[in-house]
């Protein structure tokens, strides 16, 4: 397994000119408030391009920040950091009539067409409005074109004096694709266009989508949490999971063979159509991190299943390696918890609060399992700071004491073997198993017991 | 002409050349409406010129604005005082110098009839042109304010209201027409005027100035002295309202106090909803900063106690120039839109900043419309409505603020005439035989008032259904409430 900085060499389905090159962009949003606090890291250091002519997929549970990176690479959002080149131009720094004039080759098609289209225009207004604002020929033109649009995207030109209230959901998505198209674009992200549809309609605006990019060589960035739809229309797929791109590769691979960790997670939560398939289910435990507050190593480490353990700790039993993961999730959990002033009273004065005392916790979480003693001693350890009310010490302590490589250090996306994907696990070094291959024996020893 | 297989939009004024008839039938209604009233459209608009004039420093043209009035006078309209005069008096055998002959009652319930007949007619002709255009010359055959006037058409509450407007409105712009006697000549120049009047006594018509005339006629409680409503005085005059504690026609006074009370009300709630609404965007649209500043000048402007405000700036401001425009109406509307744009921006900061969160705006943005378009075209049509369900219940509060402070001695200067003054002058009486000073103004007042709200009520149900079917989420909550001085 070779260790690469991925990108460059990367091969594509899709033979072509890269015509959006995305680098180590990030989007943070300030902490609420006239007090700062963390800035929410939605996108934190991406990096990937977009074919001329491709569909890429864009997945992730919801908050990965799949929609703030959809809404940063159309300009709706200024990039924190990081560059975008579009046809070789960065674009995150132009402004002014440069960036109205970009503008015209990218756009984007809305989740809820309940809320994407103005109720007091007509749609023939809706339409024209791009039109109008880039004083596109003259307004007869412009009348015939929208007529035009309207046709394309499957709707008949008498609607242009009907209003948006007047056609159903998937009518409104396909005046909303209709906008989009008016100008002519080269590149359309679309953000979950189909999940807010019937699923009879579903199929229908997809079919859609496809044959416009056929007709009119359009380049998509297919957001979206179906992974059934992605599959189905993407020639590339990336995975997001807490600001970060975890895997991405062709559609084909990453769906028959996953290489990321997250990636055999949020594939194994899809209802499997081929019952003599063995992939079984994997259940992540607890929720995603904060991203306020994203860990310092790899963004999955917090509840990765196959997560590399420190050296010394190698030959420990899988179950009680689980626990202490939950026992640092909960002191995790516990640091970042603001206490009310109530709260804090409750426990000067020694009563109940609506923590749980250390001992309970422990009792929780190691009462059925055997804890040999050199592990033992330092949960004793951070028993103790938690008595002290020193939750952050604790954390840290645990940190540094179970803390491995997944922990300290953030991976790089790393050329996987067998596949065209890239995925972000140091797991794909040498000196370790692949995901794959651990998870399998995972599963092997859980249904044997 | 129905919207079917539309090849090319036409513009409108070929859709008109088309198919004229129905706009020629409603342009000669029109036509027809306007001339029975020249004179006063004239007059009105020579009026308006004079307001403008008189701002200017130095009133650099007083002969035009004076000829234009003398013009506007000289033209004959069908509802003035002379067409329909009812101010004549009884030689001993019949009534000389009055409609007809009539006795000055009928006289004058004849001409106040026919206003309230035109004024109707006007609306109704107002309404028909709108339902001409929506039937011959409207491209969509649907858009979301059909809905809107459906709904007002169907809701009962609002329509009182829009009546009740109506009515406090006509009596605001006829107020001239509708008194029976003028301003000048019963309440500013009471001694420049006569009056003739028949002397049982002395069997035989007599003049006297008017001034002597109101000193015989006024309300104050005592058995002879009291002139009630819907009576004649001792010189033949009728007051269907009553004399006031001095002896004026309370009609007259009411009449013209409704028009000084609405132009401040309309005029204060037109510029504190203008600069509101334009807040509104751009605190909505650019949030953060600009939202900020707002926030905190609007609440300091709103911690200060409205009234002890209104009282302070008025007392301050009265002896100086400011309060000579207009009695003193000018600097009202000044104080009034001081205190009130932070209330009316906070009643639709809400709906603003949840329109701005919607899809389209990030559309109109992603292809690269201007702001301050976006705020025209995709946000102030969803706010307008709230703004004016909030102006609409507030002008009830600006009526009574404005009597509150002339009650107060404050406010519009006498002797213009003014509703919170005659209270306060009535309410030694108010035990009395001569109830009817304050009370009538009282009542008058509250009408007004419900009407405005119920007016807002209708509006809000009919531009937000959901809030009438109660499944309003967060609409309902912003819209609900919301009147007070
Ligand atoms: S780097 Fe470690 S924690 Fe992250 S996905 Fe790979 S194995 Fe899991």
């Amino acid at each position: 397994m070779s260790k690469q900085t991925a990108m460059e060499s990367e091969a594509t389905a899709t033979t072509g000119e890269t015509l959006v090159e995305v680098r180590n962009l990030k989007k943070y949003y300030e902490g609420g408030g006239m007090f700062g606090g963390d800035p929410v890291k939605a996108v934190d250091g991406v990096s990937f391009d977009i074919q001329k002519g491709e569909t890429l997929g864009l997945v992730g549970e919801s908050g990965c920040g799949k929609t703030t990176l959809g809404r940063t690479l159309v300009q709706l959002e200024d990039a924190t950091d990081g560059e975008i080149h579009f046809d070789g131009r960065d674009i995150t720094s132009i402004s002014g009539e440069e960036l109205k004039a970009w503008r015209q080759d990218t756009q984007m098609v809305f989740q809820d067409p309940e809320s994407s289209l103005n109720d007091r225009m007509t749609v023939g207004e809706i339409v024209r409005e791009p039109l109008d604002v880039h004083d596109w020929k003259t307004p007869q033109e412009r009348r015939a074109r929208v007529r035009e649009l309207l046709e394309t995207v499957g709707l008949r030109e008498e609607h242009y004096y009907r209003y948006p209230h007047q056609f159903s959901g998937g009518q409104r998505q396909r005046i909303g694709i209709a906008r989009a198209l008016a100008l002519e674009p080269d590149f359309i992200v679309l953000d979950e266009p189909v999940s807010a549809l019937d699923v009879s309609v579903q199929a229908k605006v997809l079919n859609l989508l496809e044959d416009l990019q056929n007709e009119f060589g359009l380049t998509y960035l297919f957001i979206a949490h179906d992974l059934a739809v992605v599959r189905h229309i993407c020639d590339r797929v990336a995975v997001m999971y807490l600001g970060n791109i975890m895997e991405l590769g062709p559609a084909d691979d990453l769906f028959d063979s996953p290489s990321n960790p997250y990636t055999h997670a949020l594939l194994s939560a899809i209802p499997e159509p081929d019952p003599t398939s063995k992939r079984d289910r994997i259940t992540l435990r607890g929720t995603p991190p904060s991203p306020r507050d994203p860990p310092e190593g790899c963004p999955f480490s917090t509840r990765c299943p196959v997560k590399i353990k420190p050296e010394e700790y190698r030959d420990l039993d899988d179950e009680l390696w689980t626990r202490i993961e939950v026992l640092r999730e909960v002191i995790r959990e516990r640091s970042r918890a603001e206490r009310s002033l109530s709260d804090r009273a409750r426990e000067l004065l020694g009563m109940e609060t609506r923590y749980s005392s250390i001992e309970e916790i422990r009792e929780e979480v190691f009462g059925d399992v055997a804890v040999p003693s050199r592990v033992e001693t330092h949960i004793d350890e951070v028993a103790d700071y938690v008595r002290a009310g020193k939750e952050a010490e604790a954390r840290r302590y645990l940190f540094e004491e179970f803390g491995s490589e997944c922990d300290y250090e953030r991976p790089e996306l790393y050329d996987v073997d067998g596949v065209q994907s890239v995925s972000l696990c140091h797991r794909h070094q040498s000196e370790h198993e692949e995901p794959a291959t651990v998870y399998e024996r995972q599963l092997s020893a859980s249904g044997s017991k | 002409m129905s919207n079917t297989q539309q090849v090319d939009e036409v513009p409108l004024t070929q859709r008109i050349r088309e198919n004229p008839r129905p706009l020629a039938v409603w342009l000669a209604m029109g036509a027809v409406l306007i001339a029975l009233e020249f004179g006063a459209v004239f007059g009105f608009a020579a009026d308006l010129l004079s307001v403008v004039i008189s701002l200017i420093p130095g009133n650099p043209l007083p002969g035009v604005v004076s000829f234009l009035e003398s013009l506007g006078s000289s033209i004959p309209t069908l509802l003035s005082r002379e067409t329909i005069p009812n101010q004549g008096y009884f030689n001993g055998s019949g009534y000389e110098n009055t409609f007809l002959g009539l006795e000055p009652m009928l006289a004058w319930l004849v001409r106040v009839v026919l206003v309230y007949l035109y004024a109707f007619l006007f609306l109704g002709w107002v309404w028909n042109g709108y339902v001409r255009f929506r039937r011959h010359y409207r491209y969509a055959d649907w858009t979301p304010r059909d809905d809107v006037v459906d709904r007002l058409r169907s809701h009962q509450w609002g329509q009182f209201g829009l009546i009740v407007v109506f009515l406090f409105v006509i009596l605001a712009v006829f107020a001239p027409a509708l008194g029976p006697t003028t301003v000048e000549a019963n309440i500013l120049n009471p001694y420049s005027h006569t009056v003739q009047f028949w002397n049982a006594d002395a069997g035989a018509v007599q003049e006297v100035t008017v001034g002597q005339a109101n000193l015989q006629s006024g309300s104050q409680g005592s058995g002879t002295q009291n002139v009630g409503p819907w009576t004649y005085d001792d010189f033949g005059r009728f007051h269907p309202f009553g004399t006031t504690t001095n002896g004026k026609d309370m009609f007259t006074f009411l009449a013209t106090g409704a028009r000084i009370s609405l132009s401040i009300a309309i005029s204060t709630m037109v510029i504190s909803g203008f600069i509101a609404l334009a807040l509104a965007m751009v605190t909505a649209y650019y949030k953060g900063l600009a939202d900020l500043l707002v926030v905190v000048s609007s609440d300091s402007i709103q911690a200060l106690p409205q009234l002890m405000l209104l009282i302070l700036l008025m007392v301050v401001f009265n002896q100086t120039w400011l309060s000579e425009f207009y009695d003193g109406a000018l600097l009202m509307v000044m104080i009034f839109v001081f205190g009130y744009w932070p209330f009316l921006w906070r009643a639709i900061r809400g709906p603003a900043l949840q329109i701005a969160e919607e899809e389209w705006i990030d559309a109109a943005k992603s292809f690269g419309q201007r702001p301050w378009v976006i705020m025209k075209k995709h946000m102030a049509p969803y706010v307008l409505g709230y703004l004016l369900i909030y102006t609409s219940m507030s002008l009830g509060g600006i009526i009574i603020a404005v009597a509150g402070l002339s009650y107060l001695g404050l406010g519009i200067n006498p002797p213009t005439p003014e509703w919170g003054r005659i209270i306060s002058d009535g309410q030694p009486y108010v035990a009395t035989q001569s109830w009817h000073i304050s009370l009538i103004p009282g009542i008058l007042i509250t009408l007004i008032v419900t009407g405005f709200n119920a007016m807002g009520d209708g509006i809000r149900d009919a531009i937000d259904p959901k809030s009438a079917k109660g499944e309003g989420d967060g609409n309902t909550e912003a819209v609900a409430g919301g009147s007070g001085a």
